[in-house]
């Protein structure tokens, strides 16, 4: 449909019009979603031509699905659930996908039940004692198999020498279920993203152990995927929602006011249907564990950092390739970088940042140390996938049906 | 002669469907149980067909389930475009996501989906509220008048009207044009 031979310089000449002007956006009911809602509530896709359709979704499943069949145009995803659909692990055949940004670093919980916490196990070398020394495995619940939740809760059981895949069970439980099985004693932890977590220890149900910014400091979280053929029928409409999400992004996070404010329109029925309580302290970054303390965390979830957060760096991507392929999720090594070329969209989001005055760097890469002590930055995805102690690489793929 | 597993965990009422399909002649097991038993539940039934409301939550449950399967002697995959496109986008647009055990013909589940979207409420009314929220291009102009009175009324430049309309909009929970509407209305009493 997109006429090739304008090239990708065109709208700099004028014909940027969005070529498609009425775009369905799917999003969880989760904190993070916040620059897409008022992306699209506060008026910040009008001035390019663009109205944004807010569809709410029951599962990622279903958000997945939806996005592949067109029904939606772009979602508010989990890294890694883009990633698998690009590869085609999990329910659906492999699609050529999309990331045109990142809608959020920081702000996922691992929380643990009041039942451990009464046990005394209220630190990681407790749960470490626990897991190894009880004869009935803990449970655990994640969010969606090949979601960041999955990778998160991994990587830091592993972190403290518990194998997630044959220590622990690991479920699948949506969100809004978590604290009510976390109640019944039918889980003994999670992993999930706010307002879930700090419901939990509202109620005196959990407490937190651990945040998922104390095992990568400004970690990936949220992108807004598409599908590729989206991208190529409709570059200026997306280059539009970049800009107009960026310029969201940046507004939450001009004045504490702002935030606030976002958090109040968050929490209404049609969005995240949570009391505010829930959802505003930790979305200004004020935490409290349920252990009795309480901090300002210096990573709480964001949503714009100068850019910082939304640039699609090819190595967030990779990261999540190197966990498919640590547990066996990935059978072989991917051409992590070819791979990452292809899904982040590096140049559209490029355009989209200089438009609108946010600084749109160089670097296609960025070096992290995550909790382990381990450095990510890139340069040799496959060694990394290898490097861990704890893995389930090869033929341990059986092992998931431990369950 | 197929079993099916029907996931009843939604408002959408199972009911009458397990009726119909038990009618045409299929075995089916209604499991209205715990989400978070889902993956036992279908080690134990072993059913052939699993039906589910499209807007359940319990399928990323399923996702688990069709991840830890794929070594097992029998994979359960997801009823994708691959098998029937058309079959698939029926059954899309009607809510039902079907699951199966690989290697399942696509012709011996169209009965069972023609049932399932006949039998399955159509939400016709929620579809239709979805419409009317769409919103309209035309709210731009709208908003930008409500800027430009409010910058007259409180002697601010433009981005402050634009923060001030918004962080009244957000702490309402109300969308910036419904603010805009209200700030024209009072425009135009205070006249």
């Amino acid at each position: 449909m997109s006429d090739s031979s304008v090239g990708p310089l065109a709208w700099v000449n004028g014909s940027d019009a969005p070529e498609k002007s009425v775009i369905n956006l799917g999003f969880m009911a989760l904190s993070d979603c916040a620059s897409v809602v008022v992306a699209a509530t506060q008026g910040f896709a009008q001035p390019y031509g663009l109205t944004i359709n807010l569809k709410r979704q029951a599962s990622w499943a279903t958000l997945r699905d939806k996005l592949v069949s067109g029904e939606l145009d772009v979602a508010h995803s989990l890294y890694g659930l883009i990633y698998a659909v690009h590869l085609g692990i999990g329910g659906v055949a492999p699609s050529d996908m999309a990331v045109l940004m990142g809608l959020n670093q920081n702000g996922q919980s691992l929380n643990l039940s009041h039942g451990l916490q009464q046990l005394g196990v209220t630190s990681p070398e407790a749960l470490d004692r626990q897991a190894h020394q009880t004869r009935a495995k803990l449970t655990f619940a994640q969010t969606f198999p090949t979601g960041t939740h999955a990778m998160w809760l991994y990587y830091w059981l592993a972190s403290q020498g518990i194998h997630p895949l044959q220590d622990v069970d690991s479920v699948v439980v949506p969100p809004p279920q978590m604290v009510a099985h976390l109640q019944a004693g039918r889980i003994d932890g999670f992993c999930v993203g706010e307002p879930w977590a700090a419901s939990a220890v509202q109620q005196d149900l959990g407490f937190t152990l651990a945040t998922s910014q104390s095992i990568w400091p400004d970690h990936p979280e949220k992108v807004l995927g598409c599908t590729r053929v989206f991208v190529e029928q409709y570059p200026n409409t997306a280059r539009a929602l970049v800009m107009a999400i960026l310029e969201a992004s940046r507004f939450i996070e001009q004045n504490p006011e702002n935030r606030r404010s976002t958090a109040q329109l968050l929490s209404a029925p049609e969005y995240l249907d949570a009391p505010l309580p829930c959802i505003e302290p930790r979305f200004l970054g004020d935490y409290a564990d349920g252990l009795g303390n309480r901090w300002q965390d210096p990573h709480a979830l964001r949503f714009h950092g100068n850019g910082e957060v939304n640039l699609p760096y090819l190595s967030d991507g990779m990261w999540f390739m190197t966990q498919f392929r640590r547990w066996g999720l990935l059978r072989e090594d991917p051409d992590y970088l070819a791979v990452a070329r292809q899904v982040q969209q590096l140049d559209i989001y490029r355009e989209a940042a200089t438009a609108v005055g946010v600084a749109a760097w160089g670097k296609e890469m960025r070096s992290s140390q995550l909790l382990d002590g381990k450095v990510w930055d890139g340069s040799d995805p496959a060694g990394y996938a290898r490097s861990f102690k704890l893995h389930a690489l090869s033929d341990s793929t059986a092992l998931l049906a431990r369950r | 002669m197929l079993r099916i597993l029907l996931i009843n965990d939604t408002a959408k009422k199972v009911g009458r469907l397990k009726a119909a399909l038990t009618e045409a002649g299929f075995e089916v097991i209604d499991e209205s149980g715990l989400t978070i038993d889902l993956p036992a539940r279908v080690e134990t039934v072993r059913p052939d067909v699993i039906l589910i409301d499209t807007e359940s939550p319990s399928r990323d449950v399923m996702e688990q389930v069709v991840l830890v399967s794929r070594d097992q002697p029998r994979p359960i995959v997801m009823f994708t475009d691959e098998h029937d496109p058309g079959v698939m986008r029926q059954a899309i647009k009607s809510g039902v996501s079907a699951y199966i055990v690989e290697g399942i013909h696509a012709q011996r589940l169209q009965p069972i989906l023609d049932v399932a979207m006949a039998r399955f409420e159509s939400d016709q009314a929620l579809r239709a509220q979805l419409l009317a929220r769409d919103q309209q291009l035309a709210e731009r102009k709208r908003i930008e008048l409500a800027k430009g009175l409010l910058m007259k009324m409180k002697d601010c430049n433009e981005e402050e009207a634009y923060t001030l309309m918004r962080r009244q909009a957000m702490s309402r929970q109300q969308k910036l044009i419904q603010v805009a509407e209200q700030i024209i209305a009072m425009s135009e009493l205070l006249g």
